[in-house]
């Protein structure tokens, strides 16, 4: 039996070399050529994507794609589901199974797939619902063919073409081709198409041949920035049922202000003369947009409802004025209908919301983002509001809309400008100690923690959480002293200056290590690096820092009487381009010794020749944060 | 002074002790004025009040009927607290479909010393179809703010008998409950608390006669309980949710029209088995089946040991059927089916290995048990089970298997079944208890050689030996990683490390213990301070920090499996350095050496050796040795700090 089995295989394999064109093979996952299997879990065989444009509100795609799965990971790599509304339907859908050797194993017809809603767990509700297979493997690999014919009735959203959608997975073959039967005016922009091997075929009909997988790398750019994508977008079309035009940004932004924004802003006079009275006698609109956004935050809470116009139009003010929720859209327009009150002009804003930063793309118009702020514009510096959030110090956007391209939706249309970049004189820790070491090696310290900007924003909230989960906090702040106990806490959250003030006592036992007559004990205390970032035998892809940021530290230690320093660390001052570290130990009057620190880390963008360079300066720093001090019986 | 301080206290009592009024709608002042939880301060929210009642109302048309209603009133704080205010329930949609009705709800604000109401309206009801056998019915409370109370209630209304689980215990603090369950003498109940909670409410049993709409008795169970104390996540305790206070009613039986018992179900261990054991979906399912008869002929032809044909015929089955995920002592999909498509549920799968076994003379039998995540039952009850593992006895021993996960073997089972005792269930009317606990000691041993160079930088090879579940754990980390994958994994939390000529043999075989060996450079584990040279002998295998950080604790530590980590570390003393000073060798056991630490150093020739060792026996610590236990580990991580000096000869 074996025997023949391995005849069979070599057979295929003779074959598969002349004639890949021959679909039959792409059902056949022993047949995948080696290098699209390394550094993949899966590998697109075959995809076909046909968008058909059959009308300004008619855009109908036919998809079929092959995939093999060669391991538990690359599941999420088939691709079998489609998400449907009053505005997306489903015409067709169907699966077929293949085992190893190509044969089919098993077939699912559109009512085999399961539906279910596709509200997220932080939503209270969404309209929107999703068919996919639910197929669990019995061996790997194995291929999934799925096929799907859906039409579009909002073309705002057009299917774009990203032939890899993710880490670890090779393409073997991906065509994407548009069929423009209505004739309708198009536009399109290609990115990223010249590290891949991608074929024009023509204007509108690509496709990407024999790409290998791509491994996830500490430090890497967003993946979103790094891949091929085809984006397309109509530069007439209709969004349930609303016209409109993009041809850039300014006429696509002013299409949301007159179709999505206009008309939902109406607040009710008496919060308009609620507002105008909390503001009376402020003459600096700055000041009256603070006393503002104070009292939406105290008024308001955060609820994610996603409807309207395919989830883009805002609740209406007036309800949210009645009701004291909304989403994201809701709370900014109903904050921008506040400000009119007291005549200060602000911009409803669509933003890329989170850690990484994320671009508007400012060269080409299309649906985007998927978070709302508010902004306030100012001569200076436009300020940005954060309306969901009801503890947020007014115009701080560090750590999740800083320093990105964003879309202002204006009156008289769109126009892309770019938030706040924190550097490092922006976000600043600055942590000072009074440190009393005792023969035993046991200490205690006052401990004085000061964040500014991003930094700000890593450390606050510490104050609202419960004593048992402060004293847990700061034991894992300060994970690398054993037996610590946190005594008194105070905090200070100066929201007007955005600077977050930590002051803790503390005590911990045996902290110094004997040896002998000795006390051995490391000086950096209370802000040690201890991670380096992970070894790539050969980095492939290139890596940057998002976020600058300074520490300084300053701790005294009185010595034990009795003791006098042997020997301790040399001081070191490193300097890279990406940053700078310093640290001394030095002996001060009356048997203490003054540790002082600075570690500044920049942002910016590195060939990933950089990156060996770049994991040796943080080596050498969680090395010289170990710096010892041994002391001796005098 | 004195004096004014009974006053104050005094105030304070009267103040509290004004009668509450917890009919809908009356909020008072004094509620709304509260800034903070008097008990519970840092709470974000608070149960001011919560009413549960649970009914069945009998029409001509439907029978009985169930309607459970819920009221509460909760306080909210502060801005951590506003998810109370939204509320999900989800509704079985199956046969005898849940349906909510009467949604009311408000919310009270308190604005220039009056109280402001606002109502619910529909723009802040949702419903939606889940999935095929579920609806979510979820509401958001309007104008919620710091300081507002809201109150809502609904009721739950299925021609369901079977009964929800009743919860006494939430994540913030409860100041009234109030639950009565009512229930028609027709249906038998068993009540099931969680017994493994710290917090048990007090329960009062009643009954009384009704004539509408005919006469039959109706039995009540009553909860009145004040300051239930909020339940809180504490670290390596597994799942906390083990820890809450609840009670399941399980339906043991019911009676015909005229009051006679028409059909029982549990009421002892052995009844609960024969209950389950009588269940098509479970002994209908061990008889041989035609379906696989080949393969496993094919399979065991020659072998004669049963242990052995277990051991080949779970195999088969891990080849054959992949577990989908589904729990169930009962098979879902039927072992015939399951086989053909080769999927199923537990239930699917272990009862197939009884059946193959069984058809081959194996003494083989399933075992029904209750998961880590599902507690610990303490009355006879079938839901106390949810998950099922073979057992076979050859000659006096006795060997579990669960076919569910690659790489567990026989006796090495899934971390999730390894809770309190399974009840084997040799036929419907022979049943025992087993105890599912890990009984072998599961070992790492590791051996690390170091050499030091010039340049402070350490390098050796390290070798490691792993057996039973510590194999197992690893295999299931490891397995199904490619080797740079696996080497960055190892080097992560050593420090400036480079591993390299890393092998792993056995990684995918169950049945050998795990060999590890590879070869390592050290740039940061050295120290070289004015002349002398410090370094901490198991270099980046030493404890860093100790995990356990709070004070005190409700909940056991559970290590799960007994286990023994041994270290032998030999470095050699660089050219021209002497030994200038040790740690002292040292041995700590902690509670009747239920945990033992070893730590020996001593000088050979040109080569320090340290002997290390923990061993821990019962891998259960209690809260009442917690602290204790805290300070022991606190000693081990110490002592794996001490410093050896080095000093030029």
């Amino acid at each position: 039996m074996p025997q023949l089995k391995f005849k069979l295989l070599s057979l295929t394999l003779f074959l598969s070399v002349f004639s890949f064109s021959q679909s039959s093979d792409v059902y056949n996952a022993l047949v995948v050529p080696v290098e699209l299997k390394e550094k993949a879990n899966a590998v697109v065989r075959y995809q076909k994507k046909t968008v058909e444009i059959l009308g300004l509100d008619k855009i109908k795609v036919t998809n079929k794609r092959v995939t093999t799965v060669l391991n538990k990971s690359g599941k999420k790599h088939v691709n079998a589901y489609a998400y449907y509304d009053g505005t997306r339907d489903i015409q067709a859908m169907e699966a077929h199974i293949y085992d190893a050797f190509g044969k089919e194993i098993k077939k699912y017809k559109k009512r085999d797939f399961v539906d279910a809603s596709a509200v997220s767990d932080f939503s209270i509700y969404e309209d929107d619902r999703v068919k996919y297979l639910d197929y669990i493997p019995l061996n790997y690999p194995y291929t999934v063919e799925y096929t799907s014919e859906i039409v579009y009735t909002s073309t705002a959203f057009f299917p774009s073409w990203y032939p890899i959608d993710g880490y670890y997975l090779g393409v073997q073959h991906s065509d994407y081709e548009i069929i423009n039967t209505a004739g309708i005016a198009l536009k399109s922009k290609k990115e990223n198409f010249e590290n891949y091997n991608i074929k024009e075929i023509s204007e509108h009909h690509f496709l990407a041949e024999n790409i290998n997988g791509i491994k996830y790398e500490a430090y890497t750019p967003d993946f979103q920035n790094m891949i091929p994508r085809f984006k397309v977008a109509l530069r007439h079309f209709e969004m349930v049922g609303v016209k409109g035009s993009n041809e850039n940004w300014s006429d696509f932004g002013q299409w949301m202000y007159d179709k999505l924004l206009t008309g939902t802003d109406y607040i009710p006079d008496e919060t308009k003369n609620h507002v105008k009275k909390i503001t009376e006698g402020v003459d600096d609109k700055i000041e009256r947009a603070k006393i503002i956004y104070q009292y939406m935050q105290n008024k308001t809470r955060y609820i994610s409802i996603q409807v309207g116009i395919g989830g883009w139009k805002p609740m209406f003010a007036n309800d949210v004025d009645k009701l004291g929720y909304a989403d994201c859209k809701g709370l900014t327009n109903y904050t921008k209908a506040l400000l009119e009150a007291v005549d200060v002009p602000s911009y409803y804003t669509v933003v890329y919301g989170g850690r990484s930063l994320r671009d508007i793309d400012s060269e080409f118009s299309s649906v985007e983002g998927n978070h709302v702020i508010l902004c306030v514009p100012n001569e200076d510096e436009n300020i940005f509001l954060e309306c969901t959030s009801q503890s947020n110090p007014f115009g701080f956007t560090a750590g999740f809309t800083d320093d990105r391209d964003v879309l202002l939706i204006k009156p008289e249309g769109g126009e892309i400008v770019h938030t706040k970049i924190y550097d490092a004189e922006d976000s600043v820790q600055n942590t000072t100690a009074q440190v009393v070491l005792d023969a035993n090696g046991s200490f205690t310290a006052d401990v004085t923690i000061e964040t500014t900007g991003f930094q700000y924003n890593l450390h606050t909230g510490i104050e609202t959480q419960s004593e048992r989960d402060q004293h847990l906090h700061y034991k894992d702040y300060w994970d690398n002293i054993n037996n610590l106990t946190i005594g008194q806490i105070a905090i200070e959250n100066d929201k007007d200056n955005v600077i977050y003030t930590e002051n803790v006592k503390i005590e911990s036992e045996n902290y110094a290590s004997k040896s002998g007559t000795r006390l051995i004990f490391q000086p950096n205390l209370f802000n040690k690096v201890t991670d380096i970032p992970p070894r790539y035998t050969e980095r492939k892809l290139e890596f940057k820092i998002d976020r600058a940021f300074k520490d300084t530290d300053e701790f005294i230690i009185q010595l034990p009487e009795g003791l006098t320093v042997e020997a301790m660390t040399d001081a070191k001052e490193i300097t890279t381009k990406f940053g700078s570290y310093n640290f001394k130990i030095e002996a001060l009057e009356g048997n203490k010794l003054k540790y002082t620190r600075t570690y500044i880390l920049l942002k910016g963008n590195y060939p990933k020749e950089d990156y060996k360079a770049f994991r040796a300066f943080r080596k050498q720093i969680v090395k010289h944060d170990k710096s010892k001090v041994v002391l001796i019986q005098s | 002074m004195k004096h004014l301080f009974i006053l104050l206290a005094f105030a304070l009592i009267s103040n509290s002790s004004i009668a509450q009024n917890f009919n809908f709608g009356k909020v008072s002042k004094s509620e709304l004025e509260e800034k903070y939880h008097p008990k519970d301060s840092s709470t974000s929210a608070a149960i001011l009040y919560r009413n549960e009642r649970i009914n069945f109302i009998y029409s001509n048309s439907d029978g009985f009927v169930q309607e459970r209603e819920i009221h509460e009133r909760i306080k909210i704080y502060n801005k951590e607290g506003f998810d109370w205010a939204t509320k999900k329930v989800y509704l079985y949609n199956g046969n005898n479909r849940e349906s909510l009705k009467g949604l009311k709800g408000t919310s009270y604000n308190l604005v220039d010393g009056k109280i402001e109401k606002e109502k619910l309206k529909s723009d802040g009801k949702f419903e939606e179809a889940y999935n095929e056998y579920t609806n979510i019915s979820s509401f958001t409370l309007p104008k919620v703010k710091e300081g507002t109370v809201i109150e809502y209630k609904y009721v739950i209304t299925s021609a369901r008998y079977s009964i929800d689980d009743i919860i006494f215990q939430f994540s913030i603090p409860i100041n009234n409950l109030d639950i009565k369950i009512a229930t028609p003498e027709y249906y038998l109940y068993n009540k099931q608390y969680n017994f493994q909670a710290i917090y048990l409410p007090k329960i009062e049993e009643s009954s009384r006669n009704t004539t509408v709409p005919f006469n039959y008795k109706i039995n009540t169970i009553s909860i009145n309980e004040v300051d239930v104390p909020a339940l809180r996540e504490e670290a390596y305790s597994g799942n906390y949710n083990n820890y809450r206070s609840k009670m399941a009613m399980e339906l043991t039986g019911y009676l015909n029209a005229d009051k006679i018992i028409e059909k029982t179900f549990s009421s002892s261990w052995e009844e609960v088995s024969k209950t389950i054991y009588e269940s098509e979906n479970f002994g209908g399912q061990l008889s041989s089946f035609n379906i696989y008869k080949d393969d496993v002929a094919a399979v065991l032809a020659g072998v004669s040991d049963d242990f052995e044909k277990a051991f080949l015929i779970q195999n088969l089955v891990k080849s054959k059927v992949k577990w989908n995920g589904g729990y169930g002592k009962y098979a879902n999909n039927g072992v015939r089916s399951a086989y053909k498509n080769g999927e199923g549920n537990v239930g699917d799968i272990n009862l197939m290995i009884v059946s193959m076994l069984r058809s081959q003379g194996v003494n083989a039998n399933p075992v029904v048990l209750s998961t880590r995540s599902n507690g610990i039952p303490l009355f006879p009850s079938r839901e106390g089970f949810n998950y099922v593992i073979c057992s076979v006895e050859s000659d006096g021993k006795m060997l579990l298997i669960d076919g569910t996960e690659q790489y567990s073997t026989n006796n090495i089972l899934p971390q999730r079944v390894l809770n309190w005792q399974g009840r084997v269930i040799t036929d419907k009317n022979a049943s025992s208890w087993i105890d599912l606990r890990a009984n072998t000691i599961s070992t790492e041993s590791t051996m690390l050689n170091v050499s030091i160079d010039e340049d402070f930088m350490a390098t050796g090879k390290v070798s490691q030996q792993l057996t039973n579940y510590s194999a197992y754990f690893c295999r299931n980390k490891y397995a199904s990683m490619v080797k740079e994958d696996q080497i960055k994994s190892l080097e992560k939390n050593k420090g400036a490390i480079e591993i390299s000529t890393l092998t792993i043999d056995n990684l995918k075989d169950a049945t050998q213990p795990i060999k590890v060996s590879y070869e390592y450079e050290l740039s940061d584990g050295i120290d070289e301070v004015g002349g002398k040279v410090y370094l901490s002998p198991l270099l980046f295998f030493a404890l860093k920090e100790n995990p356990f950080k709070l004070e005190e604790r409700q909940y056991p530590i559970d290590f799960v499996v007994p286990y023994t980590d041994k270290y032998l570390v030999n470095i050699k003393i660089p050219d021209g350095y002497v030994v200038e000073s040790l740690p002292q060798s040292e041995m700590l056991e902690f509670k009747d050496a239920n945990v033992k630490y070893t730590y020996l150093l001593k000088l050979n020739g040109s080569y320090l050796q340290l002997k290390g060792q923990m061993e821990i026996i019962n891998p259960l610590i209690l809260p009442a040795d917690y602290k204790d236990f805290k300070e022991f580990y606190s000693k081990i991580v110490e002592k794996q700090t001490e410093q050896i000096v080095l000093t030029k000869a």
